[in-house]
């Protein structure tokens, strides 16, 4: 009796077992919403149609519920070659100059984008239509970026995922694909920006040294809206980072000067994509300096730079003849931290000056020069009161030496005198 | 003022010294010049003292503000520079002096009977030299110092038994901190001095006592060598000395001054030569050439030891030697100091020479 | 005669010459200077009068820079003016209540706490007494 029961209990809880893997399976099977898209398109052996449905493992759009069908229509559910019925919905590979205009369903619609971030990027087809890729794709040109060529489409990352082309250490490359120059032979737009952006400055802090904060191609040229600055807008872009030096310039006298005629604001003088990491080589008329580019003899404005120039040479000559005077006197064995700081605080003014330098402002500049200037002479007072100090030492050890060795002469004469008379 | 002269002799019993001191006199001979070498010494502790007392007024023996006590010292106070730099000149020359002072006595062998307990102090006392050197050269808690003390404190916690317990006990603690400049201030000032205050009256009492030791090459010769009084001549003599190291002192100070340093970081890394005061080189630097292990001991261990045992015997010669001075025993230990110098020497300079590591 | 009180008149001479020089250097080192203590932990910053309501003042403390700050509610507010993300020294600006580093546009605000660019912290803070015309800053106590 009881072996019995208890065989039959064991082969019920083993039923149930076994049944389990089965049930879960069938349950899953009937909660998935059917993508009969991706189930065929994995197994076909033409790779281009195969590797669309392989990259979509990765997807974002994926992994936030949109299916083949939320671009290409179609049925899901029909495991046929049926699905892709044009009566059913299919639209097959959409034409170029649609795209656009059906990603903008989606991200350009508020409601539907806040579902999945409460603080939304919302694209702008009236943005993107000022852009030179839209109204080359509306003339039909085939060679235009669109939303797709940048971001990728199956197997679409989102940017904050570094392998995403447009991932910001990765944008520059993604825009080089295109604007190059065997991609653009035959057109008119200038293809140096990228082999001149990769010796910037700016290059070499984003794409070597991966400095995040640094300016990738769409940072000063805009997303979606991507246009070369009107050179109206030269110095505000760049002020969004360079802040004291854009507003010095704002509110500059010359920001009209340098922005009309041709003039391209802060790329005048600092060049745009290949921009270097300014020198003082920089301030000057003549070599490398950039004031006598415009500043013809005689003019306004040659006459403050023949003021400016030399003064700013010559504070750096002071803060130069004050450091070395410390460090003599700091090889003297002597105290220099007073005059150390005070050489700091120069130096300040100094990095306060090239900044300065934008509001294009003399009597500005001549105040911060003037301060490094006294700053700067202080420190050097500080060091010849050390050197004099150690002078001063130097001649009292003399005098103290001198004075020890005769008392010991007196003495030795003492002894002697001492032992003679004595005879001793 | 010999009124007054007159007026302290009689309350202070001043005729007992004078009596003492008119009859004591030195023999005279070629090797008498190395009689200044503890009075010289003598002379330069005192330079310590008196500095030390000044350097007292402004130091401060905290982590926190020791550093910039002694850069203050060193430009706010009015010639605190002078202090410093003299302070630490002297101690050198201190211990310089202290030890051609010792080298001397042991090659003319003044530790004969009945001088062997002024010999046992003189040891003592130039050991508490060495702990005041080594003591004061933590307290401006700069870089160089910082580490010289954790390598030495490091090396005495190698030797056994008593070595993990010694280190602690010097550190005030497992590593060097804040505590270990109290602590090493406290020895610096309070109880080093104390101790030695005893033994150098000890030293002094034994040699009034026993008047300075003759030689044996010239002990034996007739007639028996000349003799100067103490008080003036050879006071006048020594003074002569004093005064030449005083002059020395002022040079090196304005030539030479003591450098500040870079304050004491405990989170940095070591900075490359490391060493420590000249005067602990030659151990540092037997440590330093000795293989890592020799007959399966640690090497360091082997050289500890090694050093702690002529140290040892260099201790006891009093009883080692021939008590006459002479003979094939004399002979002996008289080379075997003549070694010992010349190796205590060499490896001094080896530090500097930049020697193997 | 003579000749042996010349000897001993010029020994007494020297011996007090040299008096001098130890005992000069000596009386001299024993007066306080001008300043108590090392201007590490405590300084007088400025004079009340120098920083009106509304401005700041840079000031050496130790060997750096500090900022000292007066608000325009007549709050007085002091830091260290090296900016911690690449050492250039912060000013105030009274119209934003906020610290700036001109050098990357840094903020901070009245609490030294960096709320804006590359900063990555905040900037140590001191405390001010004001004791008559003076204002004092100390470093705070651990």
């Amino acid at each position: 009796m009881r072996p019995l029961r208890t065989l039959i209990a064991s082969l019920a809880a083993l039923a149930l077992l076994a049944a389990l893997p089965a049930a879960a399976a069938a349950a899953r099977a009937g909660a998935k919403p059917q993508n009969s898209c991706l189930d065929c398109h994995r197994e076909l052996d033409d790779a281009r149609l195969a590797a669309p449905a392989k990259a979509f493992r990765e997807d974002v759009h994926g992994a936030h519920g949109l299916g083949c069908i939320g671009c290409h229509g179609g049925d899901p559910t029909d495991t046929d070659i049926t699905s892709m019925d044009p009566d059913k919905g299919f639209k097959g590979t959409p034409a170029r100059k649609d795209i656009a205009e059906m990603c903008a369903t989606c991200h350009a619609n508020v409601e539907f984008m806040k579902r999945y971030n409460p603080q939304p990027y919302i694209f702008s087809m009236a943005e993107f239509r000022t852009s030179v890729h839209c109204k080359r794709i509306e003339e039909g040109d085939p060679k235009v970026a669109t939303c797709t060529n940048c971001h990728g489409v199956h197997g679409m990352l989102s940017r904050k995922d570094p392998r995403s082309p447009v991932h910001r250490r990765n944008v520059p490359a993604t825009c080089a694909r295109c604007h190059n120059p065997e991609y653009m032979k035959g057109r008119t737009a200038p293809t140096d920006q990228y082999a001149l952006y990769r010796t910037s400055v700016h290059g070499k802090a984003l794409l070597e040294k991966g400095d995040l904060s640094a300016p990738a191609c769409n940072n000063c040229h805009g997303n979606h809206g991507a246009v070369p600055p009107n050179t109206r807008d030269i110095s505000l872009v760049c002020g969004t980072c360079h802040g004291r030096e854009g507003e010095l310039f704002a509110k500059s006298t010359v920001k009209a000067g340098l922005e009309l005629e041709g003039k391209r604001g802060c790329a005048t003088c600092h060049g745009n994509h290949g921009v270097q990491l300014p020198t003082d080589a920089l301030i000057g008329t003549t070599g490398a300096g950039v004031c006598g580019r415009c500043h013809e003899r005689g003019s306004a404005g040659a006459r403050a730079t023949d003021v400016i120039v030399p003064a700013f040479h010559a504070l750096k000559a002071r803060i130069g003849n004050a450091d070395s005077l410390l460090d003599v006197a700091d090889r003297l064995g002597m105290e220099v931290e007073a005059g150390r700081e005070l050489l700091k605080q120069a130096d300040d003014q100094l990095v306060n000056v090239r900044a300065t330098l934008h509001g294009f402002d003399t009597k500005q500049i001549t105040a911060v020069l003037t301060e490094g200037d006294g700053l700067a002479d202080q420190a050097i007072s500080q060091a010849r009161a050390a050197l004099k100090d150690w002078r001063t030492r130097r001649i009292g050890m003399a005098v103290s030496v001198v004075a020890i060795l005769l008392m010991a002469g007196l003495l030795v004469l003492r002894i002697r005198r001492l032992e003679r008379g004595a005879g001793a | 003022m010999n009124r007054l002269h007159e007026w302290l002799r009689d309350r202070l019993g001043l005729e007992a010294l004078q009596h003492v001191a008119d009859k004591k006199d030195v023999p005279v001979h070629r090797h008498s010049f190395w009689y200044y070498w503890g009075g010289m010494t003598l002379f330069l502790f005192g330079i310590q003292v008196a500095t030390g007392i000044l350097l007292l007024l402004y130091y401060r023996a905290s982590a926190d503000e020791a550093y910039e006590s002694v850069r203050f010292l060193m430009t706010q106070v009015s010639f605190g520079w002078l202090i410093r730099s003299i302070h630490s000149w002297s101690a050198n020359l201190m211990i310089g002096a202290a030890m051609v002072h010792m080298f001397s006595a042991f090659l003319l062998k003044a530790y004969r009977a009945p001088r062997e307990a002024t010999w046992l102090s003189g040891m003592v006392l130039l050991g508490l030299s060495l702990a005041f050197g080594f003591s004061g050269y933590l307290l401006p808690w700069n870089e160089l110092a910082f580490f010289a003390t954790k390598v030495g404190t490091d090396i005495t916690g190698a030797v056994p038994v008593i070595g993990p317990f010694m280190l602690r006990f010097l550190r005030g603690g497992e590593h060097i901190t804040g505590g270990t400049l109290t602590r090493f201030f406290g020895f610096h000032v309070a109880i080093l001095p104390a101790v030695t205050t005893v033994i150098l009256g000890v030293h002094l009492y034994l040699v009034m006592r026993h008047g300075m030791s003759v030689p044996p090459s010239v002990e034996g010769r007739t007639p028996p060598p000349p003799r100067m009084k103490f008080v003036p001549n050879f006071l006048l003599r020594d003074m002569v000395g004093w005064l030449a190291a005083l002059a020395l002192l002022a040079l090196l100070a304005a030539l030479f001054p003591w450098e500040l340093g870079l304050k004491a970081d405990p989170y940095a890394p070591a900075p490359a030569g490391i060493k420590p005061e000249w005067y602990f080189g030659w151990m540092f630097q037997t440590l330093r050439v000795l293989p890592a292990h020799i007959l399966g001991v640690e090497g360091e261990l082997v050289g500890i030891l090694g050093i702690g045992l002529g140290g040892v015997v260099w201790l006891l010669v009093p009883f080692l030697d021939d008590p006459r001075g002479q003979g094939p025993r004399a002979r002996f230990w008289r080379w075997l100091g003549v070694v010992a110098i010349i190796y205590v020497v060499v490896f001094t300079l080896l530090v500097y020479r930049g020697a193997k590591p | 005669m003579k000749r042996r009180d010349l000897l001993g008149w010029a020994i007494k001479l020297m011996g007090a010459t040299l008096g001098g020089f130890v005992l000069y250097p000596l009386a001299r080192y024993l007066v306080p200077p001008s300043i108590p203590e090392a201007v590490t932990r405590r300084v007088v910053a400025a004079k009340k009068g120098d920083v009106p309501p509304g401005g700041f003042k840079t000031f050496p403390f130790g060997a750096q820079p500090g900022i000292l700050i007066h608000t325009a509610d007549d709050r007085w507010l002091a830091l260290s003016a090296v900016c911690t993300h690449l050492g250039c020294t912060v000013q105030y600006k009274s119209g934003d209540r906020m610290i700036w580093c001109a050098c990357h546009d840094g903020f901070y605000d009245l609490d030294g706490r960096n709320v804006s660019g590359p900063p990555p912290t905040p900037l140590e803070r001191y405390v001010v007494h004001v004791e008559g015309e003076d204002v004092i800053v100390e470093k705070a106590k651990a």
